[in-house]
């Protein structure tokens, strides 16, 4: 239910079994009560009050204060103690009235790099005619943010981050959404998962200058028309060693001779990032480079191509292109294609 | 809390740890309630609390530092030299409270974090709550709750920028103090009064008005210029004639020439300090296992008495008290357990004297006591003593020369010229004017002289009726000293010598008897005007029911008021008193917590809309989120086509009626009424809805 994240986290100290699995049942008992959804309201099922610290000083103070009164059997000490008493008694209310009917609804999570932040942008609105202030939003232990919701029907819109450090798909953890509205001696809070879902990059991991003009590969791409390439450039006489896959079936099929298919690329300079530039290098490191590549090509304006075991993408521009090559890396199956 | 959590030490971060507005908070809500207590509290204080804010705003503008280890010791042991000066004694009130005010203060220079921010408002209620063991009268009452407000408006404060404002902060505060006063009352009329757990400090400040342990001339002079309240006595019955009015405080035994006292009350003390003194009497336990008398009390009466920080009690002659810490003395008058440092409510029962008459002559020691005198001085007193006795005088009849000398040729004044060395002498003698302390003085000595066991009582005679709440007030210049004899055979009998010269005092108080003296040094002669009179009376009223309904409030009166609540008080009668509240509260709170949860309120229209759309959906065809009234409507058609010319109806009258000019959408509406009345449609038979359940 955490998601990789910290599922990841968990592994790293095994030893205190019963902590994990305390925290296996809290979290499938927080799923029946609170389940995942992009849109939450806060209620009663979902929400816990309990006096803070501060609220654990100021019963300390009533205390004190009913020693004083019983001590020196003085009725007016007695009265500012139990003002006190029922200032205790409907704070906890009214830190509840202050979170219950807030609705978060996540707008989207941006995709990121490993390394840094992702950010979700998360739209908070009022149900009903209530305020909500001082709530606090945050991925502990990120300090998180502050915010009022005071606007109704467009709510307000916040950005919340959460340090990324692993390349994929990670399933964000519960926020955590809490409140010490009024007077800070009562904390309301409530975990709220939005089911976000972050995609991410590999770490960008310099391998030097753009690999352009190196070629791994056989004569033909070398060679102005090619059998890979952007468009479709025309048909030419099959001769044996053309690829069976660009053999232009369908004409063949016609009752025409055997062709084979021609495509036209831009010229020589075309920019393959390929994996198996990379070779001796584990998989991570080989994802990070070809994602520090794609950016600097990306940048460089070079239109650029990304071969991948299994997979191949002919050379491009765009942030389309971009973010669909860094899909791709983010979603390398983690133990490689071979090993 | 956020910020605070996050770098608690660092001091470049200080200013988005504790914002200004929360500063200036704190410092209001402390100078509030600091105020009233610089009255008792050392001068230098204020200086220090001073220079702590001071150096703590100048933090706030970056000029300076927060001080270092170094200035913090000096700041904290200075302060404790400050307190150990001003102070000597440890154990008593003011040093306590003046210790709360040195933290407090001191903090002030650390405010760093959040946390430090609600440490000191925490104390800031305490001492705010330590007001009240000084003083517990309508003002002081009002200043604490607003106390109160403002610390928790600084509480309130402490939560942002937004919550600072100081309307809202106020606003705020107020709105949830006013919702916690259902409880205060609930509790402060059902939580049980245990009454002391230890023995505490007391207020132990001066008296500033009232009577005192000794008695010199000029004393009671100096009280008649008082008009604060002493006493309020409310009645049980009979009111004693104004001229039995005679509340007895205390009785001086010993003179030495100059001043009366009672030397066996301090060793009264030292016992009762000790823990065995509370039921003894001054002298000995001579009176104090004393069975009441067979014949019903005369009066009974409630004594309020006004803090006067000593321990005796006025009552009438012959009092008996079965108030918790109220004991009688074997000098026939009572004692609290401890200084009157508030105001003390106690119940007395007085019995006529002549019901106690005894038979048996005084103990030797008794005797001693009341006829003791200073072994020189005053000749001409002791001459013209023996000189009644040498004439074959009885002790009566001393007494009524005594008297019918002063009737003659003394005047009762409230500026007597000052005696010299032998003051009953220069008294009786020559100056031939004087107030009650030098009659009640010369009148004791020359009957001690003459043999007859004779003693001074001190305490306040008289007393004005207020209407309307129906009791007896005593003001401060209501003091007075008499005198008691001992004769033979009906044990003490009360003599006033100053009725002798001006009995209108003893009839109709001070105000009549010295009507050009009285109250001469006032600023303004207020008593003269009657309207001024009447409003002060008005005032005392109020601070009388106060003082009744509230400040007294005692395990008994709890009792007493719960018998008249509940008719009985039984466990289960007193767990629905405080059950019955708290669930209505629950209830009245979770309506609240509904009804706020909700958006505005739909249009009627809609509603009705609304209506029709939750019986199609228990029909089994629930309309889709985001659906169109009219697609929804051509889609029943489509799929249940005998609810479908009814579906199409209503929705065309809706729409009608909510998008329609205002005169055919009152018509579509009523149409829309009718058509939903008749609209009841039945759930679809599904193979699936039949195994359920």
């Amino acid at each position: 239910m955490l998601g990789k994240l910290s599922a990841n986290r968990e592994t790293s100290n095994s030893g205190d079994q019963p902590r994990r699995l305390f925290h296996k049942h809290w979290q499938r008992w927080l799923g029946r009560r609170a389940p995942a959804a992009n849109s939450v309201t806060l209620n009663h099922r979902k929400l816990f009050v309990i006096p803070s610290l501060a609220g654990m000083g100021f019963v300390l103070v009533i205390a004190l204060l009913w020693l004083l009164g019983t001590n020196y059997e003085n009725n007016l000490v007695f009265a500012l103690t139990f003002l006190l008493v029922g200032l205790f008694v409907v704070l906890p209310v009214h830190t509840f009235a202050n979170l219950s009917g807030l609705k978060l609804q996540l707008v989207e999570a941006e995709p990121t790099f490993a390394g840094d932040y992702g950010q979700a942008r998360i739209r908070l609105h009022k149900s009903g005619k209530r305020f909500h202030e001082r709530v606090r939003l945050a991925w502990p232990p990120e300090e998180g943010q502050l915010v009022d919701v005071t606007e109704g029907r467009d709510g307000r819109e916040i950005r919340l981050d959460l340090p990324l450090v692993q390349r994929g798909r990670v399933r964000a953890p519960r926020i955590l959404v809490e409140s010490r509205f009024p007077l800070g001696l009562f904390r309301c809070w409530s975990w709220v998962d939005l089911d976000v879902e972050f995609l991410v990059y590999p770490q960008p991991k310099s391998a030097g200058p753009l690999p352009l003009g190196a070629s791994t590969g056989d004569g033909e791409r070398e060679l102005a028309h090619t059998q890979s390439g952007d468009d479709f450039a025309g048909l030419k006489h099959y001769q044996p060693g053309d690829s069976l896959r660009h053999v232009a079936w369908k004409q063949y099929a016609g009752g025409r001779d055997l062709y084979s298919k021609e495509y036209a690329s831009g010229s020589d300079a075309r920019l393959w990032l390929d994996w198996d530039l990379l070779a001796g290098r584990d998989v991570e490191t080989r994802l990070s480079n070809l994602c520090a590549w794609i950016l600097d090509a990306e940048r460089a304006q070079v239109p650029y191509g990304l071969r991948l075991p299994g997979q191949t993408v002919a050379p491009a521009l765009g942030s389309a292109h971009k973010t669909y090559l860094l899909g791709l890396l983010a979603l390398f199956p983690v133990q490689g294609v071979r090993a | 809390m956020i910020q605070g959590s996050a770098n608690p030490h660092g001091h470049s971060q200080l200013q988005t740890l504790l914002p200004r507005e929360s500063l200036l908070w704190i410092f209001a809500a402390q100078l509030a309630v600091l105020l009233p207590h610089f009255a008792h509290l050392p001068l230098w204080l204020l200086g220090a609390w001073t220079v702590a804010v001071y150096w703590r705003l100048e933090v706030y503008r970056g000029r300076r530092e927060i001080p270092g280890r170094l200035v913090k010791l000096l700041a904290v042991s200075l302060a404790v030299l400050g307190l150990v000066l001003t102070y000597r004694r440890w154990f008593a009130l003011e040093p306590m409270v003046a210790l709360l005010a040195v933290s407090f203060t001191l903090k002030n220079i650390e405010l760093v974090s959040r946390r430090d921010a609600l440490l000191s408002l925490m104390l800031a209620y305490f001492l705010a709550a330590t007001l009240f063991v000084f003083e517990q009268t309508i003002p002081y009452a009002l200043y604490g709750m607003l106390c109160v407000v403002l610390i928790t408006a600084a509480l309130a404060a402490q939560q942002g920028k937004g919550s600072a404002r100081p309307g809202r902060a106020l606003g705020l505060s107020a709105k949830l103090l006013a919702q916690a006063v259902p409880v205060m009352l609930l509790l402060f009329v059902v939580m049980p009064r245990l009454g002391p757990l230890w023995a505490v400090p007391q207020n132990s400040a001066k008296a500033s008005t009232g009577i005192s342990d000794s008695m010199s001339p000029g004393d009671f002079s100096e009280l008649s210029k008082s008009d604060k309240p002493a006493l309020r006595i409310s009645f049980d019955g009979p009111l004693p004639p104004p001229e039995q009015r005679y509340w007895r405080g205390l009785v001086y035994t010993h003179f030495d020439g100059r001043r009366w006292s009672e030397p066996d009350l301090e060793q009264y003390y030292a016992s009762w300090r000790r823990g065995r003194g509370r039921s003894q009497g001054v002298s000995g336990a001579a009176e104090s296992e004393q069975t009441l008398p067979a014949v019903g009390p005369r009066y009974r009466y409630q004594v309020i008495q006004e803090a006067s920080h000593s321990p005796w009690l006025f009552s009438l002659a012959r009092p008996h008290s079965e108030t918790e810490g109220v004991s009688a003395t074997g000098d026939d008058t009572l004692v609290y357990r401890m200084p009157v440092a508030s105001r003390l409510a106690y119940d007395v029962r007085s019995w006529p004297r002549e019901s106690l008459a005894r038979d048996e002559p005084l103990s030797a020691a008794e005797e001693r006591r009341h006829l003791q005198l200073p072994g020189s001085g005053n000749p001409e007193a002791r001459a013209w003593a023996q000189a009644r006795l040498a004439e074959g005088m009885g002790a009566e009849q001393i007494s009524t020369a005594l008297l019918d000398l002063y009737h003659r040729n003394f005047t009762y004044t409230l500026r007597p010229p000052a005696l010299g060395r032998d003051s009953v002498d220069e008294f009786l003698f020559s100056t031939r004017q004087g107030f009650c302390e030098h009659f009640a003085s010369s009148y004791v000595f020359t009957m001690r002289a003459a043999g007859v066991p004779a003693r001074v009582v001190a305490g306040y005679q008289g007393g004005e009726w207020v209407e309307q709440q129906e009791y007896l007030l005593v003001r401060q210049y209501d003091a007075h000293a008499w005198a008691e004899i001992w004769l033979p055979g009906r044990g003490w009998v009360r003599v006033d010598p100053t009725a002798a010269v001006a009995p209108e005092r003893i009839r109709d108080g001070l105000q009549t008897a010295a009507a050009e003296e009285f109250m001469q040094d006032a600023l303004l002669p207020l008593h003269k005007i009657a309207l001024v009179t009447r409003l002060r009376l008005q005032w005392d009223m109020i601070n009388y029911r106060w003082y009744q309904t509230v400040v007294s409030f005692d395990r008994e009166r709890q009792e007493g008021l719960l018998t008249r609540l509940l008719g009985e008080v039984s466990p289960l009668r007193l767990a629905l008193l405080l059950g019955l509240p708290v669930l209505l509260a629950l209830a009245a709170l979770l309506l609240w917590l509904h009804l706020s949860s909700r958006g505005p309120a739909l249009p009627t229209v809609s509603r009705l809309y609304l209506r029709f759309c939750r019986r199609m959906a228990r029909a089994g065809f629930a309309r889709n989120p985001g659906e169109a009234p009219g697609d929804y409507a051509r889609r029943i058609e489509r799929e249940v086509p005998r609810l479908g010319p009814m579906a199409r109806q209503i929705t065309l009258a809706y729409e009608r009626a909510a998008y329609g000019d205002s005169g055919s959408s009152a018509a579509a509406e009523r149409q829309l009424r009718r058509l939903l009345r008749g609209f009841w449609p039945r759930r679809r038979a599904r193979p699936t809805s039949v195994q359920s359940v």
